[in-house]
């Protein structure tokens, strides 16, 4: 493991350099830190985990061999790395039929049903959301997802979609807009109410 | 606004269950990646920035077995596996240094994985 101090573990742009020298235990940290933020920003913009296990796994490559060549001090390493999957999904969203977004492994809506509690409920909403999510133009999609779902700020969506931070409010706000009526018909069966 | 402030509210509700839910990524995807991570190394550190550009793969006799190799990355494992085999066989004279500690200080940064051990790794690890 590599070493850290007990405050703050290593930034990812000295593991990369690590890595870079040959040291397996910085691949293997940062293959533990970012691979899971990856798929899970691939799930959620292409709907489909098999896609979404190519488009991290390609991300991942494409880190690997260009850790050589990183420039200190310039872009955050999971800056790079975000817009390179957000580019991927984007191929792989174009390379599909239609371009819909599938519903992978969706629980089916109770019609008319009181809120299922707990764990079922957030599946329940999570998946909603996801099938929302697809509905939405991709520029829109993107900065939703990484601006609610990845948590991201303002300043790092800008960079990884290289737009202005104007530009991500817009968007984000925008495609909240189209959520809330989406999902507006659901309130009932998702368990959460109108009052203002 | 009224109605935009209850549709933030409602729609965090959406984005805190989807945080609960966050994909979780299969063990056998870290397994990949960190076995990516390997093979790119092993490339990387046989060919150095500045290093003469590997040979053409032609159709060729030479070619043909460069391929087959793998390029420079196979080539490398296959300098040290060779190396070592070489000294784990022999008995060395005792002017010699002992040899498996020599493999273990070979000048290869990196540990050779194999795929089924990592898998196990990141299962232990909860992904």
């Amino acid at each position: 493991m590599p070493r850290t101090t007990a405050a703050a573990p290593l930034p990812d742009e000295t593991l990369l350099a690590m890595f870079a020298r040959g040291d397996s235990a910085a691949a293997r940290e940062l293959t533990r830190r970012l691979t899971p933020r990856i798929f899970a920003l691939s799930v959620r913009m292409l709907g489909d985990r098999v896609e979404a296990e190519d488009v991290t796994q390609e991300a991942m490559l494409r880190l690997w061999r260009m850790a050589p060549d990183w420039t200190p001090g310039g872009a955050q390493v999971g800056t790079w790395l975000y817009r390179v999957a957000m580019n991927l999904c984007i191929d792989a969203q174009r390379r599909r039929r239609g371009g819909a977004v599938p519903l992978d492994e969706a629980p089916e809506p109770e019609d008319g049903a009181r809120p299922a509690d707990g764990r079922l409920q957030d599946a329940a909403r999570a998946a909603a959301l996801q099938a929302a999510l697809g509905d939405l133009p991709d520029r829109q999609r993107q900065a939703v997802v990484l601006r609610h779902l990845q948590d991201l700020s303002n300043p790092e969506i800008a960079e990884i979609m290289e737009i202005s931070v104007e530009a991500v409010e817009s968007l984000t706000a925008r495609g909240k807009r189209a959520l809330a009526a989406a999902l507006a018909g659901r309130r009932a069966e998702l368990g959460y109410s109108d009052d203002g | 606004m009224t109605d935009n402030n209850a549709d933030d509210r409602n729609l965090d509700l959406f984005f805190d269950a989807a945080r609960q839910a966050a994909p979780r990524a299969p063990d056998a995807l870290l397994a990949r990646v960190m076995q990516d991570a390997v093979s790119v190394q092993a490339g990387q550190l046989a060919q150095p920035s500045g290093a003469p550009a590997a040979p053409h793969a032609g159709s060729g006799l030479f070619g043909q077995l460069w391929s087959a190799l793998g390029g420079w990355g196979g080539a490398a494992g296959l300098a040290t596996a060779c190396a070592a085999g070489i000294w784990i066989g022999l008995a060395p004279p005792q002017v010699m240094p002992d040899p498996v500690q020599l493999v273990s200080s070979a000048s290869s940064d990196y540990d050779v994985f194999v795929i089924g051990d990592l898998a196990a790794e990141f299962a232990s690890e909860g992904g």
